[in-house]
């Protein structure tokens, strides 16, 4: 994050700037949004060390890790409730209609 | 030697009356149209059958009116009858996580060990769930169902 924009901001260095964002078609414009709406209000060297709440959840939404994670131990617990016979026949899994999702 | 001179030689000579004359001429196909006849045939055909199509064309277009209409008409219930199944499963999923892990220590049913997924969003607010977590306690077979929709169907 400390690499975000150059030190000295000129029009030369604006032709080449890289401006994609989530706003159009993102699932994650709003945290995008409050996130770079806080950068700005800090600037970026304070805003790196108080805007955390924000950037953590900007980055759960890009990579999703924290919901993947979940499902990990979930799925592990399971399987070794499974394994050492807690779960039986009819309580081993609880599956979806196929179509709902 | 002398009898050689009586008997007739066998030669070979024209027939009596000579050969018949040898046709040369050309002999070209039977030709039932003329070239004209042709192009006007090829006309009136194309002509007539684009009038039978349009026939069946207007038919046609009618039928997929009435199927589009029909479709557009019950997309929305299909719709919410998607949805529906969706929150009723998300209830589902969340009560078999609050029974599955409720000797887990540390594990509070909609986070991480305690840590929530999204931090700054009102606790109650319904974070969607990715398709390995709608899918966390399901059966491999159901899951490969859906995973694979696409393959063969």
């Amino acid at each position: 994050m400390d690499t975000i924009s150059p030190f000295f901001r000129s029009p030369f260095t604006d032709i080449t700037g890289g401006m994609i964002d989530f706003q159009i078609l993102g699932r994650c414009g709003k945290q995008e949004m409050d996130l770079m709406n806080c950068i700005e209000a800090y600037g970026l060297g304070r805003g790196i060390k108080k805007c955390k709440g924000y950037i953590d959840d900007y980055g759960e939404c890009r990579t999703l890790t924290k919901q993947l994670k979940r499902f990990l131990a979930i799925r592990k617990e399971r399987q070794r409730q499974i394994a050492c016979g807690k779960l039986t026949d009819d309580r081993k899994y609880v599956s979806p209609r196929v179509d709902s999702y | 030697m002398a009898e050689a001179f009586q008997v007739a030689k066998k030669q070979d000579l024209p027939p009596p009356g000579g050969y018949k004359p040898i046709p040369f001429k050309r002999i070209p196909a039977k030709s039932y149209f003329s070239g004209y006849t042709m192009f006007a045939g090829f006309i009136g055909m194309t002509i007539g059958s684009i009038y039978l199509y349009n026939i069946t064309y207007k038919r046609i277009l009618k039928d997929e009116i009435e199927m589009r209409s029909a479709k557009m008409a019950i997309y929305p219930a299909l719709l919410a009858e998607r949805d529906r199944e969706y929150l009723k499963q998300l209830r589902r999923n969340r009560d078999a996580e609050a029974e599955l892990m409720r000797d887990v220590p540390g594990w509070e049913v909609g986070t991480y060990y305690g840590e929530r997924v999204y931090k700054l969003i009102p606790p109650d607010q319904l974070v969607e769930p990715i398709f390995q977590e709608y899918y966390a306690h399901s059966d491999i077979k159901e899951w490969n169902k859906r995973a694979n929709i696409k393959l063969l169907s």
